[in-house]
Order: C-alpha cells, then structure tokens, then sequence
C-alpha cells in the first residue's frame, strides 16, 4: 500500500467539526503592491520621520562634542532618576488599579457595573494637567515626586483598564472553567489563566502609560516636578538652548524607543486566541460575596479621586473666584481655534493614515510591515521633542518661513497623533474585508459603485471615529501648542495655561471644564465603536 | 448555453504554485463538484473562474464566450457569476432584502424579484431582518439568493456547507439542489467531504497537485477511481497486494475476477487514468487491488475455522475466492451499519482488513471472523 502525500484521506464525517477547521477566514493575500499605494504610504513614512532626522542634524549641527558633553552630565542623571523612577512607579500602580478595575467590572457581580464601567473611563477625557491643577490647587502636600505620583495615576489609569477590559470581555470564559475541572483553584485560575489572557492588553496598557509620562509637561510644571520634557521645555523656550535641548531629546527618544522594544520582547509572538465559536457565551459572574461592600466603597473611592477632585475643584474655583468680563469672548475665540486646528489635524491625520491602513490590512509582505512599524516610531517621540525639532528647523532652515504659522501646528499635530489615527482606520478597514468588495463586484457592481455601495459604508464609522480620537488629543495637547501657537492666538488648553500660570485660578476653570465637556461625551462613543469593533469579527 | 470549459490553467502564487494544469468541462445546467483535501488549490481555481485571481495560462470560456486567456481577462463585474462563499459575506450594512437587490439595477432594486428569491429559499418574510439577526443556515439561503438575483450564468459555491450542523447542512443542501435544478443554472460545488461531493453533484472532479486528477459521476468515481490514491480518498477502501494473471487477481483473499472496464484497460495497455505506472504488455505482475469494505463478506465464528480457512495465501492461486480467518480489531457502529476492522490470521505482515456490515450483532475486540470478498474488483498494476 502505498500512502498518498496529497490525497491524504479525511477522516471519518465529522460535519460539526468541519466547520472551525476548513479553512481560515481572512487570507492574506499576496497579491502585487499597487504602486500609488506603496508610492503614498512611503511618502506618509518619510514625514513622519521628519522629526527624528530634524533633531540628528540639530544634533549634529551643535557639534557632536558638545551634546556628548551635555549628555553626560550631572543634571541628565538626575533627570534620568526622577523620569525613570516616576515611570516605574506609576505605571506599576496603574496596571493593578486598571486590572483589578476591570476584573471586577466584567467578570464579577458587582453592583452597578454598566455605571462603573463609564465612571471608571471618564478621567481619561481630563487632560492630565487640569487634574494636575485640580489636586495641587487644592491641597498644598501634592507636590514633588508623591504629587505627581497620585495625579498621573488617576489620570492615566484608564490607558490600562479599556484594553483590559476589551480582553477579558473576548476573551474564551470557557477556560477559566476548564482549569477549574483540573483541579486549579480560583486564585490560581485567576494568575495563571485570567491574567494570562488579558496579558497583552495589559502590556500594551502599561506603554500607552509609560509613553504618557515621559512626553508629559503641564502635570509636572504644575507639580514642580523635573523630568525630562519638563527640561527641554525650559532649555529650548526660556533658555533657548538648542544644543542642551537638544542632547535632552535624544535621551528622551532613546527611552522612548527602550519602552517600546521593552514591550515587544514582553509580548513576544503569542497572541491569545479563541477555540470555537465567536459567539461569547456569557459566564456567570464571580460572586463577590461579602467582598461586595469593600469592592463598591474602593470603586466610589476611585471615582472621587479621579474624576470628583478635579471636576470639582475647578467648579470650586469657578464658582469662588470667576470675574466674567472679559471671559465669553475669550473662551469663545480659544474655542474656535482649538477647534480649527483640531479639525485640520484630525482630517490630515484620518487621510494619511489610509494608505498605510489599507496596505496593512489588505496586503502581506516585508515592505507594508516595515512601513507599519516605521509609523510607531513617531510614539516613542513625545510631542515636546516632535515641536522643538520642527520648530527649531524650520527657523533655522527654512528661514522661519513656517515657524509658529497654523499649518506648521497642524503638522506637529498630525505627526504626534498619527498612531491614534492608524489604529481607528485600521480597525474601521477591517470592517469592510476585501471579501466583500470582491462579492460585490460578482454582482456586476464597478469598482466605484463597490466603494460608495460597500466599503464606505461599512468603514465610514470607523473613519469618524479615527477622526475624533486626533480631534480630542488635539483639544487636549498643551506642550507642542505652546511651543508652536501662532503669536496671539489662544486655544483652550494654553489660555487656561496662561490663567494657571498667573495663579488665576477662576479665570482657568472654565477652560478646563469646557476642554472635559468637549472631551467626555465623544470619548465615551468612540469607546463603544471600538468596544464593538472588537466583539464582532472582520 | 451556459457550458464552463477550462483549459491548461496555471495560477502561482510567488514561486508557489497552485494550479498546475487545470482541464475541466462543465456540461450547462449540471452541478459539479470540485473536491479536494486542503490546500489542493480548490478555492484558488474558483476564485480564477470568479475573476477575483487572474491566470497566470490556460483559458477559461463560459458558454462559448472566452473571460480568461491570452491577453483576455473580462472583470468579475461582467461575468455574470454568482458566487457564495463559505461565510456567505453577507453586506452586514444592509437588510436581507437589500443584500439580495444588491446585484440588481436600482429600479428592479424595489421590485417583485426579492421576495420571489425569499421566497424560494424559505426565508419569506425575513427581508427586513439584518445578517446579524439571521443563522447560519438563514445567512447561506440569503447568499445563494443574492446570487441567484442576478440571473447568473454560472453559481460558484465555495465550500457552503462547511460551517453548519449536519442537520442544517442536509436541508441547506437540498434546498441548494432544488434550487440549481429549478433555475436551471450551471453550478460549481468546492468541497472537501466526499460524503457531500458523491450525494449532492451530477458529476465530482477530483483536484489534485493543482490538476483535476479525475472527473467522473459520483458513482463512476466511486467505484472506477483512476488509481489508489483517489480510492482511498473517496470512501473507505481495502488496498491490498495482488498479482495479476489472465483477467483475474490473486490476493490474500483468494482469487478474484477483475471488473471490465479493468481488463479494457489493462489489455489496451493504457491505465484508466493517470496510473502510477505503465502495465506491462502480457497483463501479469504484481498489482494493487482496491475492495470495497462492503464487498466483503463477515461471518461470525462460532466454531473453530475450517479446514480450508486461514491458509489461503496470494502465492498459491485457486479457482475463486477464499475464505480468510482473522480477528476483530476494532467495531465501530453507526445504527444504519457497522464498520469493523480485522487481521487476518496466520499472517502478521496482512494489513487490517475494513468491513462494513448491515446489522449483524457486536463483536468484541479478539473475536474470530470469517472473511470472503465478493468480486469483481479493481486492480492496478504496480512496477
């Protein structure tokens, strides 16, 4: 008898396990690069490694002995110890506090858990230097190294709760069972099955923390707290220190990309996945028990400190020492230039990332990889670095021809946002898989009317929501927008500035309420969209 | 008429080739089923013929008209082929009514058409409901009315039954028949279950290496496969060692008459199919024989085996089939009948004998067992 390698044959009728194991889904394809694609996404790579070329040939424009010198230098150390050590600390505190969070939230009997769900993710609307205000114009002991500990805790703690949560929510409820039939007990099960699901999220929750703080500058000025953003700010804007900046940047960048590999080694090749079925049976909650009253009073804790302090303290300010004179025309100019810029970025951001979006998806291959990757290197150059280095370039080189002009603002934004963009339109691409185009035009339909008729519709969500997610950091952003806003123009988050810096703290607060409003209902929404775009496969 | 004929098709992807070869006739208005394990290229030749893939050789013409060959290639928009995929890619944006207009020009869009198709496929009422709110099978009937919606020349289903019950996967499958059979249309079936290639189509082309290895009806294939390997991969099959000589085989079950189309072959000196091997000139030698687990024949043993039982062997030939003692292995039951594995006795190197039964009483592992092979059976020579 001989054994064929190519016929081999199947094994007796197994119609219901057929089905999972004929074939996968989605393939990709290996079909040629367009070239106008390949020819834009290239073109989207090398602007968005502007900045870090800008700042090598600042570098080396300063001379390579002087920055060595300014590198290795007491200060550095300092700054190193300070960067570092707030970095650890925080983001350890944040990955217990987003975990156990979102455990409770999903997969216990807590009370009330579709209203904790939003309370807990709400402080991410408030940008971290207005809870910073918040806390330190309150109480005078919230300072130094605990001050920003406490404050960049409760401001970015929901960085690690929504991936967490979306994971634990995909996550296979079946194998926690099935560890227990093996005889695990329910602690184990917890560490060894529960966390181990939910661990890339909490990686990835853990550097979208960790990248936060090294790019942070309004939280810690206010805190009095030295890291390196806050130094560089200083050296380039009030000292005007290119070479010191400079040499600072490079450290800063340096960290950055060492958190980033830090994160890949950590996630390494695995990717949890899913036997059976998509449809999530749901598993009966882990009863809490007479865990209950102590689980509900550190929720109602959490919510106080991190969304009740600074909500309140600037409605306390507002109410306590507002003059309203001048403040309507004002806010309203601030807003509509926050606005503007926003848009601008947000529609720059949203286009931009569609080639790079489209090759990812659609297409396998080294070339659309490496363009990918490449774009993730603009999260390890925080936004501080990103405005000095076009800035300081554009003064230099292009004979200040752009320096502190709108679209030179709108650029800094467009890069410094462009991740956000990439991971909302490559989600909303992934809504409208190439399979349907494909349909579609067996059914006598032209590449146009297949683009109007199906893939627009079923990505125009998700492109809105790619939009929103840049149109809200750009509300937010404070550091670039100070080194960059055209002279005499004021947004939102520098006029509060300017009122905060001058101790105006009734003149401040309602900028700072009006940037949670504009900031929380759409958070909220964008966080379904990808809630759904989750759950519900290609 | 709508007759799909293929010829010299290749399609590689990178240096990995997938289809090496592809002839296949489809006669207008048949189903045909296009089998193959994974990985065969099954889905690569449908997507070729859909027009999503362009051939890299080879035509393909669709009653009469060329879409593939030289220099030609007709967009998939044009072909006027419906297509149903394995997840049946309904437009989850749209209502069932909608995803079944979808294909129509917009002012057929709102007439009579979809209901008729919902109709026809038992979804009536059902038009408003979105994908999402629908099963697995309801999903599979709306895909094959968006398809049909069209009035296409030809219907490529891609593995359509693959993701549902075995209960669902019957009715489905019916309707699917009754469908084609009514509307007249020529249909192409991908699959890689025998049991649904042989039940469902008129005719199953067995893929194989990225060529078709065999296209035959389902009971031509089943019991005239050109060569052992598609034996086995239709069906159980008993392949044993035989040799040759005048028009019969002898095996380990005695001597046994050689089917016809058999001897037309070996005497015309030309195998049936693509052989492993040549046959020589005179018709002896040694040979691969293919019976059928139910051509054979289980008795029982209530006493010990007979005088003769046991030590028929393949060297020394007799006048017909021999009986052979062995032992059951394994019994598997299937209520309808029972499939039950033996080993000859006396005779370790013997591989496991496959015997299907229709009632009869269970067997325990160890069990003695009668076996007698009822020809005529299928042989091919081996070099």
């Amino acid at each position: 008898m001989t054994t064929s390698p190519t016929l081999a044959r199947p094994g007796s009728p197994s119609p219901a396990g057929r089905g999972a194991a004929g074939r996968p889904a989605v393939r990709a394809r290996r079909a040629r690069l367009p070239v106008a694609l390949t020819a834009a996404g290239l073109a989207v790579a090398v602007v968005l490694a502007l900045p870090l070329v800008f700042l090598l040939i600042e570098a080396h424009g300063a001379g390579t002995a002087n920055v060595t010198g300014l590198v290795f230098r007491r200060l550095t150390a300092d700054l190193l110890w300070n960067t570092v050590r707030l970095t650890v600390v925080v983001t350890a505190a944040c990955a217990a506090i987003g975990t156990a969070a979102a455990w409770c939230v999903e997969r216990t009997s807590l009370p009330g858990r579709r209203v904790w769900a939003v309370l807990v993710v709400v402080p991410l609307a408030i940008p971290d230097f207005v809870v910073s205000f918040g806390w330190a114009s309150l109480w005078t002991w919230v300072h130094g190294f605990q001050g920003a500990v406490v404050v960049m805790t409760l401001a970015v703690y929901p960085l690690v709760y929504l991936p967490v949560a979306a994971s634990l929510r995909a996550a296979d409820p079946g194998q926690e069972e099935v560890a227990r039939s093996l005889g695990v007990g329910r602690v184990r099960t917890f560490f060894r099955i529960t966390l181990g699901q939910a661990r890339g999220a909490i990686l990835g929750g853990c550097l979208l923390v960790a990248l936060v703080l090294l790019a942070e500058y309004g939280a810690f000025e206010i805190l009095g707290y030295q890291t390196f953003t806050t130094e560089i700010f200083t050296e380039f804007s009030v000292s005007f220190s290119v070479p010191a900046a400079c040499a600072l940047s490079l450290v800063l960048v340096l960290l950055g990309l060492l958190v980033l590999a830090g994160e890949g080694m950590l996630r390494g090749p695995g990717r949890v996945s899913r036997s059976g079925p998509l449809a999530a049976r749901q598993m009966p909650p882990h009863r809490l028990g007479r865990a209950t009253l102590p689980v509900l009073a550190g929720f109602a804790l959490l919510t106080v400190l991190a969304l009740g302090v600074p909500v309140g303290s600037s409605i306390y300010w507002m109410v306590a020492r507002s003059s309203h004179a001048i403040l309507g025309a004002s806010l309203t100019s601030a807003a509509i230039h926050t606005a503007l810029y926003a848009a601008g970025a947000g529609v720059v951001d949203t286009v931009a990332a569609l080639p790079i979006a489209l090759l990812a998806v659609r297409y396998s291959g080294r070339l659309r990889h490496l363009l990918e990757r490449s774009t993730y290197l603009v999260l390890a150059m925080p936004g501080v670095v990103i405005a000095f280095a076009l800035s300081y370039f554009s003064e230099r080189y292009a004979s200040g021809l752009l320096y502190q002009s709108a679209p030179l603002l709108v650029l800094c934004y467009s890069i410094m946002f462009f991740p956000l963009a990439l991971v909302g339109v490559k989600a909303s691409l992934a809504r409208a898989p190439a399979s349907l185009d494909e349909i579609a035009r067996s059914l006598g339909q032209r590449r146009l009317a297949v683009l109007w008729r199906v893939t627009l519709r079923l990505a125009g969500p998700g492109l809105v929501a790619a939009f929103c997610l840049v149109f809200l950091s750009v509300v937010t952003e404070l550091t670039a927008t100070l080194l960059l806003i055209p002279t005499g123009v004021q947004t939102l988050a520098t006029q509060f500035w300017a009122y905060e810096q001058n101790l105006s703290y009734g003149q401040a607060a309602p900028f700072a309420l009006v940037m949670i409003a504009v900031a929380a209902l759409p958070s909220y929404v964008l966080g379904r969209f990808f809630d759904r775009s989750a759950r519900t496969p290609g | 008429m709508n007759r799909l004929v293929v010829t010299g098709l290749h399609k590689a992807f990178g240096d990995h080739p997938v289809l090496t070869g592809v002839d296949l006739e489809v006669p207008a208005g048949s189903l045909t089923a296009i089998l193959g394990p994974s990985g065969s290229g099954k889905t690569t030749l449908l997507r070729v013929l859909a027009g999503f893939e362009r051939a890299d050789a080879g035509t393909v013409t669709i009653g009469g008209a060329l879409v593939d060959g030289p220099g030609t290639h007709l967009a998939p928009e044009r072909r006027r082929i419906g297509y149903v995929p394995q997840e049946g890619s309904l437009f989850p944006h749209l209502s069932v009514a909608a995803n079944i207009a979808f294909g129509l020009p917009p002012r057929q869009r709102r007439g009579p058409a979809t209901a008729e198709l919902l109709d026809a496929v038992g979804l009536a009422g059902l038009g408003h409901r979105y994908p999402h709110q629908l099963s697995g099978g309801q999903q599979q009937r709306v895909a094959l009315a968006r398809a049909l919606a069209i009035r296409p020349k030809i219907v490529l289903l891609d593995e359509p039954f693959a993701s549902l019950d075995a209960h669902l996967r019957a009715s489905v499958r019916a309707d699917v028949q009754r469908l084609l059979a009514e509307t007249g249309v020529t249909g192409i079936l991908v699959t890689h279950d025998q049991d649904e290639a042989l039940s469902t189509a008129d005719r199953v082309a067995v893929l194989r290496d990225g060529r078709i290895a065999q296209c035959a009806a389902p009971q031509d294939l089943y019991d005239r496969p050109a060569d052992a390997d598609i034996a086995r991969f239709i069906g159980d099959a008993n392949l044993l060692d035989g040799v040759l000589d005048a028009g019969a085989v002898d095996t380990i079950l005695g001597r046994l008459p050689l089917e016809p189309a058999c001897l037309t072959a070996l005497s015309s000196g030309r195998p049936d199919g693509p052989g492993p091997d040549g046959p020589r000139p005179d018709g002896r030698g040694p040979a691969t024989v293919l019976i059928r687990p139910e051509q054979v024949e289980l008795r029982a043993n209530g006493t010990s085996p007979g005088p003769d039982g046991g030590h028929g062997r393949p060297g020394q030939p007799a006048d017909g089939p021999r009986e052979l003692a062995g032992r059951v292995v394994a019994y598997g039951y299937h209520g309808h009948d029972a499939v039950i594995h033996v080993r000859p006795e006396h005779d370790p190197a013997a591989p496991t004998i496959i015997v299907r039964t229709i009632g009869g009483s269970q067997l325990p592992p160890g069990a003695p067992v009668t076996l007698r092979a009822r020809g005529p059976v299928l042989a091919w020579p081996r070099a």
